[in-house]
C-alpha cells in the first residue's frame, strides 16, 4: 500500500507538472511562461536555502554562489560537448540538471566544511565571502566568458522540468522532516551541544544539509542557464542571495510551505510593480515625496504596533482591531505626509518608476518582518491536509505535529 | 625550485616599498571603518551590515558640503581657506554619519535587542539594502565631475623619498654620457647652421653626424633610465599623507576616549559583560548610542577623506566593497578588539596591494575573503582575539 501510494504520487507529480507545462505553453505568452519558470526556480532556491538556514540552522547568505556554480559549469559543458553528445534534447537537459546538482554539491561540501568550526554570523560572512570568491573567479575566467557572460548554446524551455525540480526539492525536504532522518537536522538547529551529547553526528548533519541544499540550487542554476541562453556574473550578484534569504525569512525560517509561497510571491511582486501602468499608458511613477511619506508612515505604524505587541494588553480581538486601525491610520498618514512633503520642490519633482522600488520593498519587508514577526509569516507551520479538514469543520482530526 | 624561481622572476621588486606604503595608506582607511564594526560588535554582538552604507552616506555628505562651499581647487587659493574647507567637509561628514548611525541603532537595532542574533543580523542586512537602494532613488550616481577631481586641492603635489640611491656606477655612466651627447648635438646644430641643409635632407657627411648624435642620445637615455629604475624611491601623494596623519590623530583620540574617559570605561564594561555592566549602574542604552556615534563618525571621516583625496565614482553602492573588506579586517584582527581592527585593516590593505603588485589585480577583491576563510579556519577568534568557545 505504502509503495503504491508513493509510486502514484510520483506519477501524479510528473503528470501534473507536464499538464501545467502544456497548459502554460498553450495559453500564455512567452512573458507569462517566463514568470512561471522564474517563480519555479526561486521556489527551488528558497526551499533549498530553507533546508540549510531554517531547518538545520546554519545561517548561510551566499546561496547564489551554488546557483552560479550549477549554471556556469553546465553551461560550459553544453557549449563544449552538446554537439558531440549522443544525448539530444530534453535527456541532455536532464543530464545537465543532474550535473549541475553534483557540481554544486561539491561546492556545498567545500563551504560546509568551515561550518563545522564556525557558527552564527561568522559562518554567514564566510558563505558571503565564498559567493564573492566564486563570482570573481568566474569573472576572470576567459573560458567562462569573463565579465561579458557566457552564451549557452542549446537553449531549452521546459516548464515541466522547472516545476518538477521544485516539487522534488519540496518533497525531499518534506520527507526529511517527516522521517527520522530529519530529526537530527532539527536537533542541530535547536541545540548543537545537546544534540552532540545525544549522539547526533553533527558534522554529518551540517555537511549533508549544505550538500543537499546546494545541489538543488545548482540544478536550478543549470535550468536557468539553459533557459536564458546567456548568463553573466551579474546574474548572480550578492543581491540574489539576499532576495532568496528574504524569501526564506518572509515565509518563516523552517517552513517549507512558507518558503515556497514567499518565493512565488516575491518573484511575482517586482513583475507586478513593473507592469503597473499610469493612466496615460506609460509606466506608473511615484513621486519622491510619496516614497518618503510611505517609508515614514510605515516606520510610525510599525513602531506603534511593536509597542502594543510588546505590552500584550487586551484581548487578541481587540488588539487585532487596534492593528487594523493603525494600518488604516498609516495609509491616511501616508497621503497627508506626501502632500506635506510635496511642498519640497526636489522631492516632488523626483519621479520614480514603480519597478525601481523592488529592492526597497524587499529591504523594508525584511526590517518590518524582523521587528514584528521574526519567525516569519508561517513561522514553523506547514501546510497539511489535516489543517484543511479542520478548516472545513471536520472534528477529531488526528493531528500529527512534528517537532518543528 | 624552478617554480619558485618563476614566481619570483615575474615580480618587480624595486616597486615593492612603494606598494607597501600604498597598502598601508589603503589599510588606514579600512582600519577606520573596521573600528566601527568592531566596537559595535563588542557592545552588541551584532554585525552592523549597514556600516558600509553609513560610510557611503559620508562620502555624499562630503560631496554636498564641498558644493555648498563652492569649493574647487582653483577657488580656494590660500592654504588656510583650503584647510578650512576640508575641515568643514570632514566635520559635516562625521556629524551626519554619527546622526545616521544613532538613528539606525535607535529605530532598527534597539527594538531587536531581545530577539535572536540572527534576527538582528537580518535586520542589519535589511537596513543596508534599504540605504543602498532607497538612496539610489534620490542620490545622484557619479556626479558629473568625480568628487576627487573637483575638490582635491592636492591632486598635483606629491613627495618623493629616495630610499636606496641608484648605484654609483650607473650615475657615473649617465654623467659621462651626457657631455658627449651634448657636444655632438651642438656640433650637429652648428653643422646645420653652417651648411644650411635641411634636417631631413642631408648630405652623406651630415647623415653620418646625425647617426652619431642619435647613438649618443640613445646611450645617454639608456643610462638615464638605468639611474631612474635603479634606485628605490617612494612617491607619496599629499592627499595620502593627509589621510594617514588624520587617521593617526583620530585613532589617538579614540584610544584616549576608550581608555581614559568614564564613557570609554563604561563601553569596555558593556563589551565585557552586557548584563553585569547594566547591573552595576552603567546606562547601557546611552553607551550603545555613544558607540554608534564613535564608529559612524570614524566611518564618515574615512569616507570623506577617501572620496576627496583618492576618489572613485560615487554611487550608493560605494560603501559595499570597503564595508565588506573592513568587516573582514575586523574579523581578521579579532572582532570586538580595537587594536585588532587596526592591525587587521592595515594587513588587509597591504595584502590587497601585494596581490595587485604580484600581477593578479582582477583578484584583489577576492583576497579579503580568502584571508578571512583561512584565518577563521585556523584561529576562529581572529589574530588578536580570544578563542572563546560558545557556551550553550
Amino acid at each position: 500500500m505504502f509503495w503504491i501510494k508513493r509510486l502514484l504520487s510520483i506519477i501524479l507529480a510528473v503528470a501534473g507538472c507536464y499538464a501545467v507545462d502544456r497548459i502554460a505553453t498553450g495559453s500564455l505568452d512567452s512573458y507569462g511562461q517566463r514568470l512561471i519558470i522564474l517563480a519555479g526556480l526561486y521556489v527551488t532556491l528558497a526551499v533549498s536555502l530553507n533546508l540549510i538556514n531554517g531547518i538545520t540552522g546554519q545561517f548561510s547568505i551566499g546561496h547564489a554562489a551554488f546557483y552560479q556554480v550549477g549554471a556556469y559549469l553546465t553551461g560550459y559543458l553544453s557549449v563544449t560537448f552538446y554537439a558531440k553528445s549522443s544525448l539530444q534534447g530534453i535527456p541532455w537537459l536532464v543530464a545537465m540538471v543532474l550535473a549541475g546538482g553534483v557540481f554544486a554539491a561539491i561546492a556545498g561540501l567545500v563551504v560546509g566544511l568551515p561550518s563545522l568550526r564556525l557558527r552564527g554570523d561568522y559562518l554567514a560572512i564566510v558563505t558571503l565571502g565564498f559567493g564573492e570568491i566564486i563570482r570573481i573567479l568566474v569573472q576572470n575566467n576567459a573560458k567562462l566568458g569573463g565579465s561579458y557572460g557566457l552564451n549557452v548554446a542549446p537553449k531549452f524551455q521546459s516548464i515541466w522540468l522547472v516545476l518538477l525540480l521544485a516539487v522534488v526539492c519540496i518533497a525531499v525536504c518534506r520527507n526529511l522532516l517527516k522521517t527520522a532522518h530529519g530529526l537530527p537536522f532539527l536537533s542541530v538547529r535547536e541545540d548543537e551541544v545537546a544534540s552532540l551529547a545525544m549522539g547526533v553526528n553533527v558534522t554529518k548533519v551540517k555537511v549533508s544539509a549544505f550538500i543537499i541544499g546546494s545541489a538543488f540550487a545548482g540544478a536550478a542554476g543549470a535550468l536557468l542557464a539553459h533557459y536564458e541562453g546567456f548568463i553573466t556574473p551579474q546574474t548572480f550578484r550578492m543581491d540574489v542571495s539576499f532576495i532568496i534569504l528574504t524569501m526564506v525569512v518572509l515565509g518563516g525560517t523552517g517552513s517549507i510551505t512558507g518558503s515556497a509561497l514567499a518565493a512565488v510571491f516575491l518573484s511575482y511582486l517586482p513583475e507586478y510593480l513593473r507592469g503597473l501602468k499610469a493612466a496615460g499608458g506609460g509606466p506608473l511613477t511615484v513621486s519622491g515625496a510619496g516614497v518618503i511619506a510611505a517609508l515614514l508612515a510605515t516606520a510610525f505604524a510599525v513602531a506603534l504596533i511593536k509597542r502594543i505587541m510588546d505590552a500584550g494588553l487586551g484581548s487578541p480581538t481587540r488588539r487585532g482591531l487596534t492593528y487594523l486601525g493603525i494600518l488604516v491610520g498609516g495609509i491616511v498618514a501616508q497621503f497627508v505626509l506626501s502632500m506635506g512633503l510635496s511642498a519640497i520642490k526636489p522631492l516632488a519633482a523626483a519621479q520614480i518608476e514603480a519597478g525601481q522600488l523592488r529592492m526597497v520593498i524587499f529591504a523594508v519587508t525584511l526590517i518590518v518582518l524582523m521587528l514584528l514577526r521574526p519567525q516569519g509569516v508561517f513561522a514553523h507551520h506547514e501546510f497539511s491536509w489535516d489543517f484543511v479538514k479542520r478548516l472545513f469543520g471536520a472534528k477529531n482530526v488526528k493531528t500529527t505535529e512534528i517537532a518543528a | 625550485m624552478h617554480l619558485a624561481h618563476q614566481l619570483v622572476a615575474g615580480l618587480d621588486f624595486p616597486t615593492l616599498p612603494q606598494q607597501l606604503v600604498n597598502g598601508l595608506l589603503l589599510g588606514a582607511i579600512y582600519a577606520l571603518i573596521a573600528l566601527g564594526y568592531t566596537m559595535v560588535y563588542g557592545v552588541l554582538r551584532l554585525i552592523n551590515f549597514a556600516h558600509g552604507e553609513v560610510y557611503m552616506l559620508g562620502a555624499y555628505v562630503a560631496l554636498f558640503a564641498s558644493y555648498f562651499l563652492g569649493f574647487n581647487p582653483q577657488a580656494a587659493t590660500t592654504p588656510v581657506s583650503t584647510a578650512f574647507n576640508l575641515l568643514v567637509m570632514l566635520a559635516a561628514s562625521m556629524t551626519v554619519c554619527a546622526i545616521v548611525g544613532v538613528l539606525i541603532e535607535r529605530f532598527a537595532y534597539r527594538p531587536m535587542r531581545r530577539n535572536s542574533r540572527i534576527a538582528s543580523l537580518i535586520t542589519a542586512i535589511g537596513v543596508s539594502l534599504l540605504l543602498q537602494y532607497g538612496g539610489a532613488l534620490f542620490l545622484p550616481n557619479s556626479p558629473p565631475p568625480s568628487i576627487s577631481e573637483k575638490v582635491n586641492p592636492y591632486s598635483q603635489s606629491k613627495f618623493t623619498v629616495t630610499l636606496v640611491p641608484p648605484s654609483p656606477a650607473a650615475v657615473e655612466k649617465a654623467a659621462k654620457a651626457r657631455p658627449e651627447f651634448e657636444k655632438l648635438q651642438k656640433e650637429f646644430d652648428a653643422y646645420l647652421a653652417r651648411t644650411g641643409e635641411s634636417r631631413f635632407d642631408l648630405s652623406p657627411a651630415g647623415k653620418e653626424l646625425r647617426q652619431r648624435t642619435q647613438d649618443a642620445e640613445k646611450t645617454y637615455g639608456d643610462a638615464q633610465r638605468a639611474v631612474e629604475s635603479g634606485g628605490i624611491r617612494l612617491i607619496i601623494q599629499a592627499g595620502q599623507l593627509i589621510i594617514f596623519v588624520t587617521t593617526l590623530i583620530l585613532m589617538g583620540l579614540l584610544t584616549f576616549l576608550v581608555l581614559k574617559t568614564k564613557q570609554g570605561r563604561a563601553m569596555r564594561a558593556v563589551s565585557h559583560d552586557f548584563d553585569s555592566a547594566a547591573l552595576m549602574g552603567v546606562n547601557v542604552n546611552s553607551i550603545i548610542t555613544f558607540t554608534f556615534i564613535l564608529g559612524s563618525a570614524l566611518a564618515g571621516a574615512g569616507s570623506m577623506m577617501n572620496a576627496t583625496f583618492l576618489g572613485t565614482p560615487l554611487t550608493t553602492f560605494y560603501g559595499l566593497q570597503p564595508g565588506i573588506k573592513a568587516f573582514v579586517a575586523a574579523v581578521l584582527g579579532g572582532i570586538g578588539n580595537i587594536p585588532g581592527a587596526v592591525v587587521g585593516g592595515l594587513l588587509m590593505g597591504v595584502a590587497e596591494t601585494l596581490v595587485v603588485w604580484a600581477g593578479y589585480s582582477p583578484y584583489r577583491d577576492a583576497i579579503a575573503f580568502v584571508i578571512l576563510i583561512v584565518v577563521l579556519l585556523f584561529k576562529p577568534g581572529g589574530l588578536l582575539g580570544s578563542d572563546k568557545v560558545e557556551k550553550v
